[in-house]
């Protein structure tokens, strides 16, 4: 079997991905990172309706009522016809039940013939939303340090810390991807985001340690005379067939819940599902661009540092 | 040739599980759910969720009082007939979280009405038998389950406020014999007999049918002195119809996503892709089961765990078909090299399925709602992974391989197979 120069190549990977990143932050500066209102708390409420509503003007029959500033536009979906009436609460202000009563009322009385029917509401508090954000971080962080103690410990054959901390970062990397394409598609961050980016990272820590395994495995069968360079390499392009095909039947799993997703227009899935697409391809590419290269050069440097002190 | 049969026995539980997860398995006490009664998150099949926080209440409430508050909103979804339904308190934000499945037969259901109608202080009264009210709720400075000195039995007490108790004392001498009943609202929550006048200002509803039952009707009474109304600033309404059709979609994408996995595996690795099939579809039906028999709550970050453990699944079987095609390839023969294989592929598959599977209870411990339902639908599908994509794969390929018409290289996609 032919060996795979990866390390070789390394700066192009670490370009491409220095790319991406910078890309995610442009994006970032141009569109802005939204929260969504689980996370900033506010007040979202939709309705179906028939035949013509001006929203400008529903939006400010509701100001009225309400006393509080809010926004309204239509949407209409392509696969089920139907067209939405959405009416928000500018200044992520939660409104109780029977404010959004009124909202109701205040409706249904101003276009009795629209056979207005609520389809969904959401209201959180400012507060909730926030306690849900930093739990969610720290549910992040709190993996990511637990991750750094099991791979150093199993890994320790090959010197578990310098392994352990690749993974975290190609964790990071794809983390960032994932969060990238929420702002590139102007998603907002809502609980689709935070699952999206366990899941990814789920995906990438299994296929980093599937690497590091063989890793581990060679460096009995190669013999201590083997560069890093050259394991490395030999145990990524051993286990080459095994990530392509793994990548791709997720891939495709997850596109077609996309698709399906997309032409239904299920909100919810089509934000989870897209950014998963990203996610599991650049799981692969960042355990065999990312992680492997960087922890090479890691050794070289300590094989270097332990040379200059003999 | 004994171990010929795994094969068929593994196939045989698959196929016997896939019907439970589906169907459900009611025999005699024996009462598993299957899918069809599975729990949905509001998200999946419509419904309400509201957390509803004291109004105006200037300080925390206490436990007793998010016990009655707690205690008004059940009896309300008693009287609404909403039977299907979370109520949970979060004692350390003070709230009262409610769930409960909108049916799409319910279609002048209004759910804003429900939720603002459930959070009112209740009207709590003492009504004698024509109907007239004797005492309130506020005439009760607090209730408590207690057991009675004389023979052991559940009770109620009630401490009267010295209003209350002359109000009680008055009525309970007229009413000797006859019963006062307890409503909540319009509800009628308990009725029992004068015994005797109660002067003291402390009175005691007898015979009560366990601990629990006593405890119950406490919270309620004392919902009657519960200085608050609740309001829910958090709620989430989502109509049936935008939430069962989103159902209905997604269990297509997945049979799709499915099948095209399948036909991959069966394409690529032949008799190992067959078998890792037959594991996917023994790890799916553990899921649903897992999900459906404690009747866990299936959000959509839940199916999001799902997909991740199916995909860690498929990865276990594609490392596990490579090896093996490896260890062929490097001319050893079928049986050594599926033993070989499967040890390999063993140490890789279980580093990452811990490391995967910390992440879940991270997220379990620390999450709640969607998180937690993400981490537990992970953690099952981590701990089947085991057992389906290595106990149950070895177990069916080492009882296929003993079938001579099955020894052939392209079976397996290696290029020989050693003698």
């Amino acid at each position: 079997m032919k060996v795979i120069h990866f390390f070789k190549h390394r700066y192009i990977y670490f370009a491409i991905s220095l790319c991406i990143i910078l890309g995610g932050i442009a994006a970032a500066l141009i569109n802005g990172i939204t929260l969504d209102i689980q996370f900033q708390g506010g007040t979202i409420l939709k309705y179906t309706y028939v035949g013509a509503i001006d929203s400008q003007e529903a939006g400010s029959l509701v100001q009225t009522a309400l006393g509080k500033t809010t926004n309204a536009n239509e949407q209409t979906t392509v696969a089920k016809d139907e067209q939405m009436l959405i009416i928000s609460l500018a200044d992520n202000e939660s409104i109780t039940s029977q404010e959004q009563e009124t909202v109701t009322s205040t409706l249904t009385k101003a276009y009795p013939d629209s056979q207005l029917a609520l389809a969904e509401s959401l209201s959180v508090q400012p507060y909730t939303g926030a306690r849900f954000f930093k739990n969610g971080m720290l549910a992040i962080f709190l993996s990511f340090a637990l991750i750094l103690c099991y791979v150093g410990y199993r890994f320790r054959k090959i010197g578990g810390f310098s392994a352990g901390c690749m993974a975290i970062i190609a964790l990071f990397h794809d983390a960032f991807v994932v969060t990238a394409t929420f702002i590139i598609f102007k998603i907002p961050l809502n609980d689709s985001f935070v699952a999206a980016v366990m899941t990814v990272i789920g995906f990438s820590i299994n296929d980093t340690i599937v690497i590091y395994d063989r890793i581990r495995e060679n460096k009995t069968v190669m013999g201590s005379k083997t560069s890093t360079e050259e394991l490395v390499d030999t145990s990524i392009t051993q286990s080459m067939s095994r990530s392509i095909n793994t990548t791709v039947a997720v891939f495709v799993s997850i596109t077609i819940v996309y698709i399906f997703a997309q032409i239904y227009n299920i909100g919810s899935i089509k934000d989870f599902a897209l950014p998963m697409m990203f996610g599991t391809v650049t799981g692969c590419y960042s355990t065999i661009c990312i992680a492997g290269p960087l922890w090479t050069m890691w050794k070289n440097h300590e094989a270097k540092g332990a040379g200059k002190k003999a | 040739m004994k171990s010929k049969r795994v094969f068929f026995i593994v196939l045989l539980i698959t196929a016997a599980l896939l019907y439970i997860s589906f169907f459900g398995l009611h025999l005699g006490s024996l009462n598993l759910k299957g899918a069809d009664e599975m729990r949905f998150g509001i998200d999946i099949r419509g419904g309400v969720e509201a957390t509803y926080t004291p109004k105006d209440l200037g300080r925390a409430p206490t436990s007793d009082e998010l016990e009655s508050a707690k205690s008004i909103i059940e009896t309300r979804m008693d009287a609404a007939n909403i039977t299907d339904r979370e109520v949970t308190i979060d004692s350390t934000n003070g709230s009262v979280i409610v769930r409960f499945p909108w049916k799409s037969d319910e279609e002048d259901f209004d759910p804003q009405k429900a939720i603002s109608e459930l959070g009112q202080t209740a009207l709590l009264t003492f009504k004698d038998p024509d109907g007239n009210v004797v005492l309130e709720g506020s005439d009760v400075k607090k209730s408590y389950a207690s057991v009675s000195q004389e023979d052991g039995s559940y009770v109620v007490v009630l401490e009267l406020t010295d209003t209350g108790s002359t109000k009680f004392a008055e009525a309970t001498g007229n009413l000797v014999g006859k019963p006062i009943s307890i409503y909540m609202d319009d509800t009628e929550i308990s009725a029992p007999t004068v015994k005797e006048q109660i002067s003291g200002g402390i009175a005691t509803i007898d015979n009560q049918k366990s601990l629990a039952a006593a405890k119950d009707l406490a919270a309620k009474i004392n919902s009657g002195s519960l200085p608050f109304s609740m309001v829910a600033n958090d709620a989430n309404i989502i109509t049936p119809t935008l939430g069962s059709s989103a159902l209905d979609t997604m269990v297509l994408a997945g049979k799709i996503a499915f099948a095209l996995v399948c036909l991959f595996m069966l394409f690529y690795y032949r008799i190992p892709g067959l078998v890792a099939c037959i594991a996917l579809t023994l790890q799916v039906v553990g899921q649903l089961l897992a999900l459906s028999i404690p009747q866990f709550t299936l959000t959509l970050p839940g199916i999001a765990g799902v997909i991740l453990s199916i995909g860690l699944g498929v990865d276990a079987n594609v490392i596990v078909s490579e090896r093996i095609k490896e260890e062929l390839n490097s001319g050893k023969t079928l049986a050594s090299s599926i033993d070989a294989g499967f040890h390999r592929a063993f140490s890789s598959v279980f580093d990452g399925n811990i490391t995967v599977s910390i992440v879940s209870i991270v997220l379990m411990i620390l999450g709640s709602g969607s998180m937690l339902s993400f981490g537990y639908t992970l953690l099952c599908g981590v701990l089947l992974n085991f057992v389906c994509g290595v106990t149950a794969s070895r177990l069916m390929i080492r009882s296929l391989s003993g079938f001579k018409f099955l020894q052939k290289s392209y079976l397996y996609g290696a290029r020989r197979i050693a003698e």
